[in-house]
């Protein structure tokens, strides 16, 4: 049994797929007598189900060695396209934390969404998501990640674009997909390039390839950064940033999955790419540079925010720009550490953000306050998922956190600082948030806030369960390092630093002048900091701009010169008839004349070399 | 057997001008809906018997017409055309079945779509030079009227201006045909019956070029392309779904047939030129795109970019590349009518195809939500999202043209970029968004105006994740167009030291990977 379904590992990404088809009637509206709840019964059953499935051929992985799985898709001339898939305890571990968190987030969405019109179609959404992502966790082959990763641009472009009567939800919806799709094809070129100079797309040959591979700098550079820019798209990393933090204005559930899971999609691509990214050291030093800035910048960046939703997000993009820096520098096991517990934590604050947004309706943090008296398990969920980002021993945070500075603490102290950097920035911003709705006095739209339904309440307290569990998980899978043999000092500083920010947090004053300061300077850097450096603007001058200029030039060269000219030859020969016709007498005698002088030179003209004969002869 | 698919739609036509005078409209649809299923039907048939293994032209008919001339009805299928006639067969269907039941003047309609149905499967069966002219010629005169007649304001320029087009596209064709023949003295105008290789390479490149600029205007390609803008424009949709969907593909399937497999030698002359025209096509036409107001306008200049890959494959001439631009002609095809009959829909309802008024049409009440839908995913597949047509033939053009053309392979995948940009706007503007008030009273959307969109739907996301259903049919036939001489050599075995490393020489001979 254990083994069939290990075997069948493939079926586990079908299951979304399967609930999404499922929820069509609801979704299209053919069914309306039952209300679209079936749609969302369904799409909870077919996820449990992959869940059971994948729990099953996750503990099978770790005793059995299966086959490897290699679908035969399309083969045509001398293009081989069979999809391997990777069955290993990490790669279903990956596809368990993508199922486990659609569950819960499902289940949320069951309260969050409850008096949506559309909740069928946002299930569906939710199941194509779900299918794509698990997926592209057990995908071993590049042309499939691919493939998925689009799958995840058009659906987060659905989910981003949900409510499509709002205007800011447009422009976001839109900015979703067309900066993940500057990444994606950046990639398809890298893709193609991979494909014709290896001649395979699976990883493994890949890797076999990209050991003996002789490439000259110039085109390993290009095709390692064509590469890295489709996970730089989809991980939310500077230059490709701005779309993550637009599309806070989707619905929470969705923003829940996309904050944990989808950005880790990217960086588990770049994790898998990793190997063959080697071949060019341009991209790793990109890897590390653009990891770094997005770090440290979108952290400052989040502390600026009033946006609730908004201020997590940046710290999803800070969080995502050190797995980056890890792969760049070749440590992807820190990577994956990185990516696994932030994924549960961040989850989980979005969880609390979400049921904060349903009872007060509001996402503005500077309109909320004394929610902890009123909203007990919220509050519970905030602090425990605060805690479980940061460096805050003993949760998942910190033993990512000192994983990353055990492994720079030798060659790269600097990166060490940078991780330091981050983790003081990110407590003193969650400090902050928490000061901001939990602490103080409340509000107008905080005085009434019952703590939310049980639709919301259950999930939300497993996952903080599943938060506090994520030491013993690790502990488990033999990830926690021995206590003999850890760097005090990294600990000590570590700790540290959290402490620093949270004091900082703790001390600050953000109520009264200083949410809107007169003075000058600290102004200047507090709208620079809330509006993201200026880059949308930077945009808008630069990328938008040019593109709008090209094509409104060449329309104007379509219409008035390509098509001038073409109406202008034909001007020309109307014009020409119209006054050639006054040349003409209306004799028929002259035709008559002209035709026989016409057709006697035509035909003395072809047969002249027969005259020509005649008369030398 | 493949005089059938010529011939229902003629002798349709003659039937529904002989229909009594006192017959509706009705008896003349259905007249015609019946003819074009039972050629659809005849060419899915086809499919089924057709071997696929075999590289040939099959189910050869040959009768003596004018043989002084060196004129033959001679007809032959082969893995290129097949594909194009079942479509052909499909997008007629559909173009009738869309139609307005109370159209103006039913009788020379129908028959007119009958006429250009016939007209176009002949040319893609012809294995005549002369015969395809003639074909070629006579699908032309349908479509004149046809948009001269039913079209829309502006509609006698815009017929005018692409008859002037065709036919100067005509008279090249003709010249070089009538060329390539006397030159190189062939017997007759039969395919097999010509080879240009006995020419010196100067003519070979002039015949070459005029019948790349006589297709050039049919695919259409920058800067020849002026009249299909102004003729979508003013076609009415089932119209512009088969100027689209089938008459482009009659340019590229002259440019396969006459110029890569009739000049092989000057082909790989003038390819890398070709390829670059190719890349501005594709540029061209995405950036004008992008600057469009009319919804269709828009997807007609993204007709102008799609088929520019073709031509960049066609360039490459790798066995990838042109299974590529079979499977690009189809999907373009079957993306386009979809887009076509979705533009169609709307403006049916609204009145306006002008992006900047349009807004909120996904509205689930008083709205179009399904077709708003239907529109996501034709766009998507356009703009090549894999799980649909779209991305697998791009990737086979993409695939298949780097290791010959990488520089220009790679500018034009950034066309696939702005492809997404363009459309992506189009539904962002008119879906997404609030209803106005002018719109908030739309006539109902009913499911027959839903349903040919929903078939191409399924048919191109069928062929998405399938698309081994459809390669099988053609492979052979791509592989052997580049290679004549491998597959002789293993015929005949006279070169017989050579055969191992004939395909190997076969490929050395070809620009290759300079990376």
């Amino acid at each position: 049994m254990q083994e069939l379904l290990l075997e069948a590992s493939w079926l586990i990404p079908l299951y979304g797929l399967v609930g999404a088809v499922l929820t069509l009637p609801w979704s299209t509206g053919y069914i309306r007598r039952t209300g679209p709840r079936p749609a969302a019964y369904f799409n909870l059953l077919m996820t449990i189900a992959a869940l059971v499935h994948g729990a099953i051929a996750f503990r099978a992985s770790l005793s059995l060695a299966p086959d490897p799985i290699v679908i035969h898709w399309f083969k045509a001339a001398d293009l081989d396209l069979s999809f391997a898939l990777d069955i290993s305890p990490v790669s279903l571990g990956a596809a368990e934390l993508v199922t486990g968190l659609s569950i819960l987030a499902q289940f949320f969405s069951l309260g969050y969404m409850e008096k949506d019109w559309a909740l069928a179609r946002f299930f569906a959404l939710m199941g194509f998501f779900e299918g794509a992502m698990t997926g592209l966790a057990l995908s071993d082959s590049l042309f499939l990640s691919y493939a998925l990763l689009e799958m995840l641009t058009l659906s987060t472009y659905l989910l981003v674009g949900f409510w499509y009567a709002q205007p800011l939800v447009v422009t976001a919806a839109r900015d979703a997909f067309l900066t993940k799709r500057v990444g994606d094809v950046l990639l398809l070129m890298g893709v193609v390039a991979l494909a014709t100079l290896s001649g395979t797309l699976n990883f493994q040959e890949l890797y076999d390839w990209a050991e003996t591979a002789t490439l000259t700098p110039t085109v390993s550079t290009l095709l390692g950064l064509a590469l890295i820019s489709g996970p730089i798209g989809k991980c939310a990393q500077f230059p490709l940033h701005m779309w993550l933090d637009e599309a806070m204005e989707g619905p929470n559930p969705a923003s829940i999955l996309r904050n944990s899971v989808v950005v880790a999609c990217g960086a588990y691509i770049l994790i898998k790419l990793q190997p063959i990214l080697i071949l060019s050291p341009t991209a790793s030093i990109a890897l590390v540079v653009l990891g770094t800035m997005t770090a440290i910048g979108a952290s400052l960046v989040a502390i600026a925010q009033i946006d609730i939703k908004r201020a997590l997000s940046h710290s999803t993009s800070a969080y995502l720009g050190i797995v980056f820096i890890a792969v760049g520098m070749q440590w992807t096991n820190v990577a994956l550490m990185v990516l696994f517990a932030h994924a549960i934590a961040k989850a989980l604050l979005f969880m609390s953000t979400g049921s904060i947004i349903v009872t007060t309706s509001t996402q503005d943090i500077t309109e909320m306050g004394g929610l902890w008296s009123r909203m007990p398990a919220t509050t519970t969920a905030f602090v425990t998922g605060a805690s479980g980002l940061i460096g805050l021993l003993p949760l998942g945070g910190f033993w990512s956190m000192r994983e990353g500075i055990n492994a720079f603490w030798y060659d790269d102290v600097w990166l060490v600082g940078v991780l330091l950097i981050v983790n003081a920035l990110t407590a003193f911003n969650l400090t902050r948030v928490f000061r901001l709705v939990f602490l103080g006095s409340p509000k107008v739209k905080t005085r009434r806030a019952p703590e939310v339904p049980w639709t919301m309440a259950v999930p939300m307290v497993s996952l903080t369960i599943i938060t506090l569990l994520v030491p013993a998980i690790l502990n488990r899978l033999y990830l926690l390092p021995d206590w003999a043999y850890m760097n005090q000092s990294a600990v000590v500083l570590l700790m540290l630093s959290g402490l620093i920010g949270f004091l900082a947090g703790a001390l600050a004053r953000f109520s009264g002048v200083w949410t809107r300061s007169v003075q000058m300077p600290f102004k200047f850097l507090q709208d620079m900091l809330a509006y993201d450096f200026y880059v949308d603007q930077l945009y808008r001058v630069t990328v938008i701009w040019l593109v709008n200029l090209v094509s409104q030039f060449s329309a104007w060269f379509d219409r008035y010169i390509v098509d001038g000219v073409v109406n202008l030859v034909g001007l020309a020969s109307i014009f020409s008839g119209e006054s050639l016709k006054y040349s003409v007498s209306g004799q028929s005698q002259l035709y008559l004349l002209t035709i026989l002088l016409g057709v006697s030179f035509l035909g003395v003209w072809l047969t002249y070399p027969m005259w020509n004969a005649l008369l030398n002869y | 057997m493949l005089s059938v698919l010529v011939w229902i739609p003629f002798v349709a036509a003659l039937l529904v001008g002989l229909l009594p005078r006192s017959s509706s409209t009705s008896v003349m649809r259905w007249v015609a809906l019946v003819a074009m299923g039972g050629t659809f039907v005849w060419s899915v048939l086809l499919a089924v018997r057709f071997d696929a293994l075999d590289a040939n032209a099959q189910f050869q008919e040959l009768l003596p017409w004018i043989e002084p001339l060196g004129l033959s009805y001679q007809l032959g299928v082969d893995g290129l055309s097949l594909p194009l006639l079942i479509i052909n067969g499909l997008l007629t269907w559909i173009a009738i079945y869309s139609s307005d039941e109370d159209i103006q003047r039913p009788r020379l309609y129908y028959i007119l779509i009958l006429l250009l149905n016939g007209g176009v499967a002949g040319a893609f069966l012809a294995q005549n030079l002369l015969l395809f002219f003639l074909f070629y010629e006579l699908e032309l005169i349908p479509l004149y009227f046809l948009i001269a007649i039913w079209g829309g304001a502006r509609r006698g320029y815009a017929a005018t201006k692409f008859l002037l087009y065709t036919a100067l596209s005509g008279i090249l064709i003709l010249a070089a045909f009538l060329g390539v023949v006397w030159l190189s003295h062939a017997p007759s105008f039969e395919y097999d019956a010509i080879n240009t290789q006995l020419l010196p390479i100067a003519s070979q490149l002039v015949l070459l070029s005029l019948l790349i600029v006589g297709f050039g205007i049919k695919i259409p390609l920058v800067p020849l392309h002026t009249w299909l803008p102004d003729a979508h424009v003013e076609a009415s949709t089932p119209i512009s779904v088969l100027l689209a969907g089938v008459l482009l593909k009659l340019g590229t399937y002259g440019l396969l047939r006459f110029g890569l497999q009739l000049f092989p030698e000057s082909w790989t002359v003038l390819a890398p030129y070709l390829a670059t025209w190719a890349v501005v096509s594709v540029l061209y036409g995405a950036f004008t795109a992008i600057a469009q107001t009319d919804m269709k306008k828009m997807v007609a200049y993204s007709s102008i970019g799609h088929m520019g890959y073709i031509l960049l494959a066609a360039a490459a001439a790798t066995p990838l590349s042109i299974l590529g631009t079979v499977f690009q002609m189809v999907s373009h095809g079957l993306i386009s009518a979809m887009l076509f009959l979705l533009v169609g829909v709307v403006y049916k309802k609204t009145g306006t195809r002008d992006i900047t008024i349009l807004s909120g049409l996904l509205n689930p009440e008083r709205g179009m939500p399904i077709v708003g839908s239907l529109m996501v995913i034709g766009v998507m597949g356009s703009a090549g999202i894999p799980g649909m047509m779209g991305f697998i033939s791009e990737f086979l053009i993409f695939r298949g043209c780097f290791p010959v053309f990488p520089v220009q392979t790679l500018f034009s995948m950034i066309g696939t970029g702005l492809t997404a940009v363009y459309l992506l706007l189009l539904v962002n503007r008119t879906f997404f968004g609030r209803l106005p008030e002018q719109f908030s009273n739309l006539p109902k959307v009913y499911w027959s105006e839903r349903l040919p969109a929903f078939g191409l739907a399924i048919l191109i996301v069928f062929l998405g994740i399938q698309p081994n259903w459809m390669v099988r049919w053609s492979e052979t036939t791509t592989t052997a167009m580049l290679a004549p001489e491998a597959a002789i050599a293993t015929v005949a075995p006279i070169k017989a030291p050579k055969t191992l490393t004939a395909p190997a020489v076969i490929q050395s001979s070809r620009p290759t990977n300079t990376l």
